[in-house]
């Protein structure tokens, strides 16, 4: 007798999740430009680790030391990516990027693939040693 | 008793690893690997969990089939410069999208976490450092396609 109620129990649940998609988090992605102006500073290095909220429970880890060369310009900062660490944004899907920083702050990421922006949850001031 | 528990342990063994890479050690198969095509770029896929060793989806890169997620295996896939789509489905299709550059070699590292029927393998983009170091505890799987 008490096993009908549990088979009605797991019927339900196969079927209220049978079309789950389980894609439940995306990063937020915006229309961005990039062009290839080239002015100001050309490479950056972090001299100090930082951590960047995206509102994902993946926060993005930036290296210290490490060098990011810059490889044009948004409307939402510079953008920069580096050999000395890949960059990532992650939600269910993860995305290749390239750090996008206005004044000495993180704005958020520039998506190589799908060419989007990805704000970060705030700016996050970042220690740079600017190089020539 | 002792011959019971044995068994069982036995069993789980078997079980837990008999969908793990047999191939050679990547130490073992290195020298065999060509050398990358000056025009082209090489991306290693590997796993190093035996977590979920039952669940081994299928690896697709930009649609097409290249290779599985055996558990403690590698392969690796030659490709134009360009952009790519690594997928990987079982109740749920994760994917990492990426840009490959003429002559780059990079590393995607295949995990596995938690899911409500089935574990999900996902794809992750690691620093060519990790990459390196952590392929060298895996088994060459062979190579389905390349572009």
């Amino acid at each position: 007798m008490m096993k009908a109620p549990l088979a009605t129990v797991l019927v339900l649940l196969v079927c209220a999740f049978s079309g789950c998609a389980f894609d439940l988090v995306s990063v937020k992605q915006m229309p961005v430009t990039l062009t290839t102006d080239l002015g100001g500073d050309q490479s950056i290095m972090l001299a100090e680790a930082a951590t960047v909220s995206i509102g994902t429970s993946f926060p993005v880890h930036l290296k210290a030391n490490t060098v990011w060369q810059k490889i044009g310009r948004t409307e939402f900062g510079d953008a920069y990516t580096s050999k000395d660490q890949v960059l990532t944004v992650e939600a269910s899907n993860i995305h290749e990027a390239a750090l996008v920083v206005k004044e000495d702050s993180v704005t958020g990421f520039y998506l190589l693939l799908e060419k989007k922006f990805c704000p970060a949850s705030s700016p996050v001031k970042i220690n740079l040693n600017k190089k020539i | 008793m002792k011959n019971k528990l044995l068994i069982a342990l036995l069993a789980l063994t078997t079980i837990v690893f008999s969908g793990c890479a047999s191939g050679p050690s990547y130490s073992a198969y290195r020298s065999n690997i060509p050398q990358l095509a000056p025009e082209k770029g090489r991306i290693y896929f590997y796993r190093t969990s035996v977590l979920g060793a039952a669940v081994q989806p299928a690896v697709r890169v930009n649609g097409s089939e290249v290779g599985s997620s055996t558990p403690k295996g590698f392969f690796y896939y030659d490709c134009a410069p360009g952009e790519y789509v690594v997928e990987t489905s079982t109740e749920v299709t994760r994917k990492l999208s990426l840009v490959m550059a003429k002559g780059q070699e990079r590393y995607v590292r295949l995990n596995i976490s938690m899911g409500f029927f089935v574990g999900h393998v996902y794809p992750e983009l690691v620093d060519n450092s990790v990459g390196t170091a952590e392929i060298e505890k895996c088994n060459y799987t062979g190579v389905k396609n390349s572009q």
